[in-house]
């Protein structure tokens, strides 16, 4: 359990300034031109960016992007995935069909080209970074879901609730869902790192929040042309988007371990033996 | 910091020796921030085509400090209001393949330009010429429709050689000028390899779009020199390096607010002016241009011969910028509200952050909107804005008035693109096109000037200086007020071992 503790800190360390960032005393677009890539100070510890703003005030508001973006990305495509791809699964037949060709189709089209051309079409604004992340990140909720209904759909508790006349939509929602949630969750926590990541990558190209708007993308982005002259512009949100990834992608793997049942079971019996 | 600094550009430089050329040729290396698009003159239109098309192919007329047209080429003589006579300066300027230049290659050149149905971008200005005809091999006489006082100025297109016009040789691939550089090869987009002719030392013009790389490249030795387009902090970090000098010259590309005469924010006259009042341009220049750009307060600088040297500088005054918005009915409550468009550039996306701060701060909220240069460019000519920056390159003569605020010049006729309408502008434009010389023109387009400041269809910014960035060892580079590449004609390295 410890295990898991020291990430999920992190995460909730930071989300507790995502959400926190409007209440705090920040003035992450104030400019002050004689400031500009003025290195950190006992004032102002992070320096300052290209237009004279406080780098450790865009830190903190710039979590807010990301994090709210991850969430929504997160949340949006964990229940259409899910609902696609146990609703495909449990029904079968044709539906199933088009959803695994769907499926197919998105697979074979790198996912993070497919939002940059969502982006560009849609045009520049964090509101459709949220829409082509989404477009791009249901499917592999869906292709989790399903595989898991696939098997769950055979075992005795279901055939027992079909046989005493369950509606199909009790039997997906009381007695698969629960089953299959453990994985989504684990899924999702990745899922999280990779929208972070995504969110990143397309304000970085400029299809993300537009100004003054601070987001830890377009913060590396503006930073990467002064890498010269101001280095801290990177090195502050490059650590930042780093240890936030870093710290999802351990918890999803803790995670993994902590819900897997078997992996529970063998640990319990190797203390026995021993 | 200065550690770190130092840390990081070493462990850049070692990623870019990987990627290092050849360092045993001799040639001299040009970074460019943009390939040339078109080698063809009489196709080109972008800055580094026409820069790069300068030292291949000769013109008939260039232009001087004043930007008054004198002879490059050739000379001229008027006849009449209608008819110039031209004779060219024989022998001096063969073609690269050997052949000699004649009036009849200038009289093939822009007879393909006239030509409709060749589709030259170019041929719109030179729609007043009515015909050309060859006196001998050294002169030739060019009828205009009208008087047009300005016409010598619009000879300024690279002649290419007849014998190749006639056979749709691809020049834009291969070009044979009959400049001070000719063409050797290009293998791929992003080099191009010029031989100068005097002395047949190569030129490398090479393509590196990323400002960082390309300084990398300049401070590794990898480039010997380049112009421009770089971010005014990365040539404060270069002036202080001992192997690099940097030289500075006023230019004269016009930086801009433009507004839209048909939304019913930005088309009153009180809300651009307080615009106006509420940019603070000095502190611009000085903190994020480095000093490297002087305020505009036309189109045209107050050194051009047309300028008009006695208009009231624009005050940043945000107190008076707030009294107009009052004035025109908005108040903090119900303030104006305007989506400024620009380029996805990172240095314009910067300015246009600043721009927007100093507006907000008399009470103007403004959505910033950046847009890749395709989308950006043709929102702006299809008039879908309310207010967007850019800068004119390259204007050397005022008809550019004529292109830009004409009340006929919408696109695709011309460039008014925020469809300004004023009879007053029009009827001084007119009378300038009119006006049989030069003192005429003047008077009317100096009162042009005045209209435009006073209406405002365009908030004049700045016009940025040209900085030229060399390796140490490489001398004799003499810049231009329109940031030509002209000085590469004399160019030299100080080492003698490296001659």
């Amino acid at each position: 359990m410890r295990r898991i503790l020291v990430p999920l800190g992190i995460i909730l360390l930071w989300a507790l300034v995502a959400l926190l960032a409007p209440m705090l005393p920040l003035s992450p677009n104030a400019i002050d031109l004689p400031q500009i890539l003025a290195s950190g100070s006992p004032d102002e510890w992070l320096g300052y960016d290209d237009l004279g703003r406080p780098i450790f005030d865009r830190l903190l508001v710039g979590a807010r992007t990301s994090f709210l973006v991850a969430f929504v990305v997160v949340s949006v495509s964990l229940i259409i995935g899910s609902l696609l791809g146990t609703v495909g699964a449990y029904v079968g037949g044709w539906i199933d069909l088009v959803l695994v060709r769907v499926i197919d189709i998105f697979l074979a089209f790198p996912g993070i080209l497919l939002a940059i051309a969502l982006a560009g079409v849609m045009g520049p604004g964090i509101d459709n970074v949220v829409i082509a992340l989404s477009v791009v990140s249901w499917v592999g909720y869906a292709r989790l879901a399903r595989a898991q209904v696939l098997s769950m759909k055979e075992r005795d508790h279901v055939h027992a609730a079909v046989a005493i006349g369950t509606p199909p939509p009790q039997i997906i929602a009381r007695h698969l869902l629960p089953l299959i949630s453990a994985p989504l969750i684990v899924e999702a926590s990745f899922g999280m790192a990779n929208v972070v990541i995504g969110e990143a990558g397309l304000s970085f190209l400029g299809l993300g929040v537009q100004p003054p708007s601070a987001s830890w993308g377009s913060m590396i982005r503006d930073g990467t042309r002064y890498m010269l002259v101001a280095p801290h512009m990177v090195i502050a949100p490059g650590l930042a988007l780093m240890g936030v990834v870093l710290a999802m992608n351990v918890l999803g793997d803790r995670l993994r371990d902590w819900l897997d049942v078997k992996s529970q079971t063998r640990k319990t019996a190797e203390g026995l033996i021993r | 910091m200065i550690d770190l600094k130092r840390l990081c550009a070493l462990a850049l430089l070692i990623l870019l020796g990987s990627a290092c050329t050849d360092p045993a040729s001799d040639a001299f290396r040009f970074g460019l921030a943009s390939a040339p698009t078109n080698l063809d003159p009489r196709f080109a239109t972008d800055a580094t085509s026409a820069r790069i098309n300068r030292l291949l192919y000769d013109r008939l007329v260039d232009f001087n400090d004043a930007f008054e047209p004198v002879p490059s080429l050739a000379d001229w003589e008027q006849r009449s209001p209608t008819h110039y006579r031209f004779h060219l300066k024989m022998n001096d300027h063969p073609f690269h393949d050997g052949t000699v230049l004649t009036a009849y290659d200038v009289k093939a050149t822009y007879d393909f330009i006239l030509n409709a149905d060749n589709a030259s971008p170019h041929r719109a200005p030179l729609a007043v010429i009515d015909r050309i005809t060859v006196q001998n091999e050294t002169s030739l006489d060019f009828f205009l429709h009208r008087p047009e006082p300005l016409f010598p100025g619009y000879l300024v297109i690279g002649i290419v050689p007849a014998r190749l016009i006639a056979t749709h040789y691809p020049l834009y691939e291969h070009p044979i000028g009959s400049g001070p550089f000719s063409f050797l090869a290009r293998p791929d987009e992003t080099r191009l390899h010029l031989l100068r002719i005097r002395d047949q030392r190569r030129f490398e013009f090479m393509t590196v779009p990323d400002p960082t790389v390309r300084t990398l490249k300049l401070m590794a030795g990898e480039i010997d020199m380049l112009q421009n387009d770089l971010p005014p902090e990365l040539i404060g970090y270069l002036e202080n390096d001992e192997t690099l000098k940097v030289q500075r010259t006023p230019g004269t590309n016009f930086s801009y607010l433009g507004f839209s005469f048909e939304d019913a924010v930005t088309r009153q006259a009180l809300v651009r002016r307080a615009i106006a009042h509420a940019i603070d341009r000095r502190e611009i220049i000085w903190y994020v241009l480095d000093g490297a750009a002087r305020p505009a307060q036309s189109l045209l600088p107050p050194e051009h011969w047309a300028g008009a040297r006695d208009l009231n500088p624009i005050t940043y005054d945000p107190e008076k910028a707030r009294a107009l918005l009052h004035q025109a009915g908005y108040s903090l409550d119900r303030p104006p509200r305007i989506v400024y468009k620009t380029s996805s550039d990172p240095f314009r996306i910067r300015l246009a952050t600043i721009l927007q701060h100093q507006l907000q701060q008399v009470g103007i909220v403004v959505d910033l909107r950046s847009y890749d240069w395709g989308t950006f460019y043709g929102d702006i000519k299809a008039g879908r804005f309310q207010m967007y920056s850019l800068a004119w390159v390259g204007i050397q003569t005022p008809d550019i008035f004529d292109y830009v605020f004409h009340s006929e010049s919408v696109p695709p006729r011309g460039a008014n693109r925020g469809r300004f309408r004023s009879t007053r502008a029009d009827a001084f434009i007119d009378r300038a096109r009119a006006a049989p010389d030069l003192e005429t023109k003047q008077r009317w387009y100096v009162q042009l000037q005045h209209h435009l400041a006073g209406t405002l269809p365009y908030v004049p910014l700045w016009y940025e200086d040209h900085i030229f960035i060399a390796r140490r060892e490489v001398e004799g580079f003499t810049m231009a007020r329109d940031g030509n590449y002209d000085g590469l004609t004399q160019v030299r390295r100080s080492s003698p071992g490296a001659l």
